[in-house]
């Protein structure tokens, strides 16, 4: 009786662990799919140069980051979509 | 993108040209523009080229992270912001002003 419950416990601590390690790989694997990977550009980096167009509201115009240099800082704010948040 | 236009006539005065960037249309960044008082340009990068050249791009979303970059007068980044990080930009305010007072 007492030989029996002894293993059912290593069982059931088997399984626990199991439970836990599959937790917590699956954790890490939703943590690699969310957009908090480390940053290609770092601080100190060249920004790279671009050429984008924008509505002023009578024609499309062109910005080039390159049309600041040496004349002003310049943020560039990525954002995720037109019409959603901040 | 509102919490940089509250901030304009700082980054302004600070000699900051403030430049939003999505993957929408122009049209599309002129009318969000419009409807939430934004008065710098919101670039339109169709087809992500530069999104990706700068490593924001997130294949899930099909779109850009919210990233915020200060680039300096000398094309170096001085400062990033991440994600949730990126919302409210007082670093970046504060760095730019920082600059204006050291120079």
């Amino acid at each position: 009786m007492r030989r029996t419950f002894s293993h059912s416990t290593f069982r059931a601590s088997l399984l626990t662990a199991a439970v836990v390690f599959s937790f917590l790989a699956g954790q890490a694997q939703a943590q690699g799919n969310k957009p908090e990977a480390p940053m290609k550009l770092k601080v100190g980096d060249v920004a790279p140069d671009f050429k984008l167009k924008y509505f002023d509201g009578s024609g499309l115009k062109d910005i080039s980051l390159s049309d600041y240099r040496g004349k002003k800082n310049v943020v560039v704010a990525f954002y995720v979509f037109a019409f959603t948040g901040g | 993108m509102k919490a940089f236009q509250q901030n304009l006539q700082k980054l302004e005065a600070a000699d900051t040209q403030v430049l939003g960037v999505s993957m929408d249309s122009p049209f599309a960044n002129k009318a969000f523009a419009d409807s939430i008082g934004v008065t710098f340009p919101l670039l339109s990068d169709w087809g992500g080229d530069v999104t990706r050249e700068y490593g924001v791009y997130v294949d899930q979303y099909k779109a850009a992270r919210r990233i915020n970059f200060l680039i300096g007068k000398d094309g170096r980044i001085l400062e990033e912001q991440l994600d949730r990080e990126a919302i409210d930009p007082t670093k970046i305010v504060d760095a730019c002003e920082r600059r204006k007072v050291n120079r």
